[in-house]
């Protein structure tokens, strides 16, 4: 009986130290935040890897995501004669809800990855316990401009991501299911409220914030070799996705409340 | 206060409940060059950690100075660290950078311009046999060459003590001996204090000025250089002649004991 209670008691000691580690990480990364040197180039470079080089997979499936809206939509309203509204909803979920969520996960695929690896990398190479000895804070060099630049860039590339998946849906819409282009830009846009657009945002940094801080924690405690760094990558791309669609319910209903 | 420059007073360690460093001290006085040997696994790296302050000693002290290191806050040893240069066992140069960054990383930390960290940096390149190789990437290096950048990078900023953690380890023994004697001419031009991690008794015997043997934990046996051959220690001597029998306790290393 002692030995079952043991064996729960270890297993709760391990969750809460792995789970434990991402507060741990905010809490530093927020108390040097305050204080120089915060190394703006870094951010800088960090910025465009995470907006400039994620572009081309956000707007595809941005683009594709708004088009299938439209198509999807066409066949319900088609049956009872409302084909005026596809661009309602293509507009409101890809600012509501599709933009960010989708964006969300293409970034935590692409740029949760590489900041896993690379740091995991690092890591294991002692690259970490250089910059230590090199009289250099990591958190300060590495870590801190990734997670400010995936904060940062996630709201910019969710407008972007917003706007060519109204696009899309304007093209499939006019172009394939013979809508009036005139009629679809005054219907996208005539339900759409501020309010839309600032939750979507919000969600937007939010979800920045969640890709950053997973990511850059299981790289930089990455343990084992080149089989800790696969596991940290995975592990990061894996909790980033699940905890923006766990914080997405919760930040719709406080939003919308 | 002690005349020391690094001292470790009862330093203790543990993993998972196994003991890796048992109560251990050590003494390096300036100027010294001080190699620490021990089979593998015995804790020499961790030892060299543990005095950086890249992980955390269970207990006890780790006086840098005469200052006590455990005691300072990160940013204070950050300060602290730029006294220090660290020899990796695999180099552990940063692979985004090219050489010349690499070598002049904390130059460049500390404001100076562009072309005098570059400068500086190739006349310590040019010093350590690497004329050329300003512009390499990291992955571009041979492991001697990354070996000899890493020693670059150690010394660019003038430090006062030098770590070496294993500098010797995957290179052949002509690039072995080239290493050795540059730490040497390094060590006696600079004059640094030198603590180094290490099996090669060939790097003991030309680098080290003392020698401490470290098993089970703790300093087994602390001797001059000069003096390696006249120890008749058994276990000593079993590791300094790479016998694989005699007294030394080769499975059960670091292990004294459990909790």
């Amino acid at each position: 009986m002692i030995a079952w209670f043991e064996s729960i008691g270890i297993r709760v000691e391990r969750v809460c130290l792995h789970v434990g580690i991402y507060p741990m990480l905010l809490l530093q990364v927020i108390q040097r935040l305050s204080r120089p040197p915060w190394f703006f180039s870094h951010i800088l470079s960090q910025c465009e890897k995470v907006g400039v080089q994620s572009l081309p997979v956000v707007l595809l499936t941005a683009i594709f995501t708004g088009m299938v809206l439209a198509l999807q939509s066409w066949v319900g309203f088609h049956r009872f004669g409302a084909e005026s509204m596809v661009s309602t909803v293509v507009s409101l979920s890809m600012v509501r809800e599709l933009g960010p969520v989708l964006v969300g996960l293409m970034v935590a695929g692409r740029v949760g990855a590489s900041f896993a690896a690379e740091l995991g990398t690092m890591r294991v190479s002692e690259q970490i316990d250089a910059l230590w000895t090199l009289s250099t804070d990591p958190l300060r060099y590495l870590v801190i401009p990734r997670i400010i630049a995936a904060t940062l860039m996630m709201p910019l590339l969710v407008v972007l991501a917003d706007a060519i998946g109204i696009f899309g849906g304007y093209l499939v819409s006019v172009m394939l299911l013979d809508q009036n282009p005139q009629v679809y830009i005054e219907r996208a846009t005539l339900f759409l409220e501020l309010q839309d657009l600032y939750s979507g945002l919000l969600k937007a940094f939010v979800f920045g914030g969640i890709i950053g801080l997973i990511s850059c924690t299981e790289g930089f405690y990455c343990k084992g070799g080149a089989q800790g760094v696969g596991q940290a990558t995975t592990r990061a791309v894996v909790l980033s996705a699940m905890s923006i669609l766990i914080a997405d319910y919760f930040l719709t209903i406080w939003i919308f409340q | 206060m002690s005349d020391a420059k690094i001292q470790v007073c009862h330093l203790s360690k543990q993993f998972d409940g196994k003991i890796i460093l048992d109560d251990m001290n050590l003494k390096v006085m300036p100027g010294e060059s001080h190699i620490v040997i021990g089979l593998s696994g015995t804790g020499k790296s961790v030892l060299l950690k543990c005095i950086l302050g890249l992980l955390q000693a269970d207990s006890g002290e780790v006086l840098v100075d005469g200052e006590e290191w455990c005691c300072l806050s990160e940013s204070e040893r950050l300060k602290r660290m730029r006294n220090i240069g660290m020899v990796f066992q695999g180099s552990a140069l940063f692979d985004s950078l090219p050489v010349w960054e690499n070598v002049a990383f904390v130059l460049r930390r500390q404001g100076m311009k562009k072309k005098e960290a570059r400068d500086r940096a190739q006349e310590v390149l040019e010093k350590v046999g690497l004329p050329h190789a300003c512009d390499k990437m990291p992955a571009e290096l041979s492991g001697g060459m990354a070996k000899r950048v890493g020693l670059a990078r150690a010394i660019c900023h003038r430090p006062s003590i030098i770590f070496y953690d294993e500098p010797l380890s995957g290179l052949d023994p002509v690039m072995s001996d080239v290493i050795t004697r540059l730490m040497r001419e390094l060590h006696e031009e600079m004059q640094v204090t030198s603590l180094t991690i290490a099996h090669n008794m060939k790097l003991v015997r030309d680098f080290g000025d003392q020698v401490s043997m470290l098993y089970q934990g703790r300093i087994h046996l602390q001797t001059p250089a000069s003096e390696l051959d006249s120890q008749d220690d058994p276990i000593f001597r079993q590791f300094i002649e790479g016998r694989a029998n005699g007294p030394l306790d080769t499975n059960n290393l670091t292990i004294k004991g459990s909790l």
